[in-house]
């Protein structure tokens, strides 16, 4: 409410509202924190099934199903169990010692498709399209569809045209969340061959609290358009810290013994189609590079 | 950090532990080893990264779970007996939550879950003061009560040699296998708690002064990983061949200083006929000597995939102070032939 109107209020109105202070001045700042839910936005997170189901309703009771889940369950425990005799995660030490290279995502099957997730702004109502498949040969993946900005007409989002793939958290014996233990390693190498735009590179590690769950640290991946394949080497040391798409201020290096996933995103608000073609994403270590972090901190109370 | 806040946190640090060591009135000990967990949550979260956070918060709240059933269980014994002595207490039940809670406050099994998470957090430096300073204050309380409950105080000890082994085995981690190294070198001491407290007394200084060392060389390479400990060839030659050492004394080797304790334990559980007992502990503690061994392994007996041929890197002279370094790697190898003399001095 304006001034000028406050004083054609009666006194005892004015009293109340006075008291009431939210409706004085309802459109400035809510005084009141908007519950997590308003704030984050209600959207379906990619990978997550469409209608919200009754818990009675998502039981699909299948003997035979059941069986193999079990069969399958017990074999990744046992397989733990005797894993443990051989090294850590599996292999022997001195294999873990002499390790330099790993390929972590190689695409050679179509089982290796189901490793990801791919969305697009389709989720909050935009036009975008993005679908994934295997290249040529079954050797590669090839991420394409068609970006489009025009936003969602719902009112309050003013930008779109995204589209991502993400890989699927790994999963120990009875759906238990494992870890990339990347600690042994510096630089993460992909092999691509794009279409000339920029993406973004999206690692995600394990957090604690639940306002960290979407800390993503981000790098650039700028493609070539040409038809000869191209080798990209990151040192971890690069990849900045982001919540929720936001460069944050407090900024630390990534640490590697427990990441979750990764992820490539385009954005770059040039409607059309587009495609990625993987071929295999690994993890090296590059002992000529002594970085840190790229990114030093201000003082935030430097002393004069 | 700011100089005088780290000040007034390090001796807050060791006012806690003062206080707890000087009290023979429960509520006091409490406090000291409330002031003690208060003091440490800046030093673990002051470097806010998330893991760092993440470390500090599990650390408070097991240890503020901890203090909370020791303060039930010393208002339990005032109610039951009528008097706050820390000697005093003689009734089974609060002795067994007294028990409890300092296990979970030092990590004993089976209540250690929390230790090789919390340490993986934090950086080198704060990890010491965790593994050896935060211990001192729940073991001054340990050692005062009179152990009347000899199979849990042997379930905790067995249990935890046993995880301590088990645990470290495939771990690559350097600040994980030092966590189960002391949840095992922890289940040496309470073993013997019950029969010669001075034993135990002796077992957490023979402890913290290899864990001290250990912990230095590991900050000196600024390694935190097994591979990153495999190039410290490069950066400093002779602590790589003396550091075989010290972590064999972790292991518990003679000549070395570590087979001290676990020589002195074993003859006194023989002498109190727990020989089964006796067996399994220096059973279990293979299982630390090996990846002790691993370390020693991966740091001395092999180079790392290196492109030198020749030529070995610049070597830089370190910016940490290596006197203390020094002194506790003398002392965690040469002390064995002082046995007698150091037994002498911790029997009252």
């Amino acid at each position: 409410m304006s001034l000028p109107r406050i004083t054609h209020l009666p006194s005892g109105r004015l009293l109340s509202a006075i008291l009431h202070h939210q409706r004085l001045l309802p459109s400035i700042i809510p005084l009141t924190v908007p519950k997590r839910a308003v704030i984050q936005g209600e959207y379906r997170r990619p990978g997550q099934p469409r209608k919200a189901k009754f818990p009675w309703k998502k039981i699909n009771f299948n003997f035979s199903k059941g069986l193999e889940g079990i069969k399958k369950h017990f074999t990744l425990l046992k397989k733990e169990f005797t894993d443990r005799w051989v090294g850590p995660e599996g292999k022997p030490i001195v294999e873990h010692m002499l390790e330099q290279n790993r390929a972590v995502w190689e695409f050679r099957g179509p089982e290796s498709l189901g490793e990801w997730t791919v969305s697009s702004d389709r989720e909050i109502g935009g036009h975008s399209e993005a679908y994934l498949k295997l290249g040529r040969n079954n050797n590669t993946c090839f991420l394409y569809g068609t970006l489009s900005s025009t936003p969602p007409r719902d009112g309050e989002t003013r930008y779109s045209g995204y589209c991502t793939m993400r890989s699927k958290q790994p999963l120990a014996s009875f759906d238990r969340k494992k870890h990339h233990d990347w600690s042994s390693f510096n630089t993460l190498h992909l092999r691509v061959r794009g279409d000339g735009r920029p993406w973004m590179i999206n690692i995600s590690a394990e957090t604690y609290f639940s306002h960290q769950k979407d800390d993503i640290y981000c790098y650039f991946l700028y493609t070539r358009g040409g038809p000869y394949w191209q080798d990209v080497k990151i040192p971890f040391s690069k990849f900045f810290l982001t919540h929720r798409g936001r460069i944050q201020d407090d900024q630390h290096p990534v640490w590697l013994d427990k990441v979750n996933t990764i992820g490539f995103t385009l954005g770059d608000k040039a409607d059309g189609p587009f495609q990625l073609e993987i071929d295999f994403i690994g993890v090296c270590k590059d002992y000529a590079h002594t970085e840190e972090f790229a990114y030093e901190a201000y003082k935030r109370n430097p002393e004069v | 950090m700011n100089p005088y806040i780290l000040a007034i946190l390090l001796f807050g640090l060791g006012l806690g532990t003062t206080i707890t060591f000087a009290s023979s009135h429960w509520l006091l000990a409490w406090m000291g080893l409330e002031m003690n967990t208060l003091a440490i949550i800046p030093l673990m979260a002051q470097h806010h990264h998330p893991r760092a956070v993440e470390a500090t918060t599990k650390y408070f709240l097991t240890q503020a779970a901890a203090a909370a059933t020791l303060l039930f269980a010393s208002i339990t014994n005032a109610w039951l007996t009528g008097q706050w002595e820390i000697q005093q207490i003689t009734h089974p039940l609060p002795t067994t939550m007294i028990t409890l809670a300092l296990a979970l406050k030092i990590g004993l099994a089976p209540l250690h879950a929390w230790l090789p998470e919390v340490l993986q957090g934090l950086d080198l430096t704060t990890g010491l003061i965790l593994s050896t300073w935060q211990k001192l204050a729940p073991f001054a309380l340990i050692l005062q009560i009179q152990p009347s409950n000899s199979t849990t105080l042997i379930i905790l000890g067995l249990a935890s040699t046993l995880i301590g082994g088990w645990g470290g085995l495939n771990q690559t981690q350097l600040r994980k296998i030092l966590a189960y190294s002391s949840i095992a070198h922890l289940g040496w001491m309470i073993l013997v708690l019950q029969f010669s407290p001075s034993i135990t007394l002796l077992t957490l200084l023979t402890y913290f002064i290899m864990t001290f060392s250990t912990f230095l060389v590991f900050k000196l390479n600024k390694s935190t990983n097994i591979n990153t400990l495999a190039t410290s060839w490069a950066k400093a030659p002779a602590l790589t061949a003396l550091t075989p050492l010290i972590l064999l004394s972790l292991g518990g080797l003679p000549p070395l200083t570590g087979f001290m304790p676990k020589w002195l334990i074993l003859q006194e559980l023989t002498k109190q006929g727990l020989a089964p007992t006796a067996t399994l502990a220096a059973l279990s503690a293979l299982l630390s000597l090996y990846f002790y061994l691993r370390l020693s392994y991966a740091m001395a007996l092999t180079i790392s995939p290196n492109n030198l041929t020749g030529t070995t890197p610049w070597r830089l002279p370190s910016t940490q102070l290596t006197y203390p370094l020094a002194t506790s790697t003398a002392m965690t190898i040469c002390l064995l032939p002082l046995t007698p003399a150091i037994s002498a001095l911790l029997t009252p």
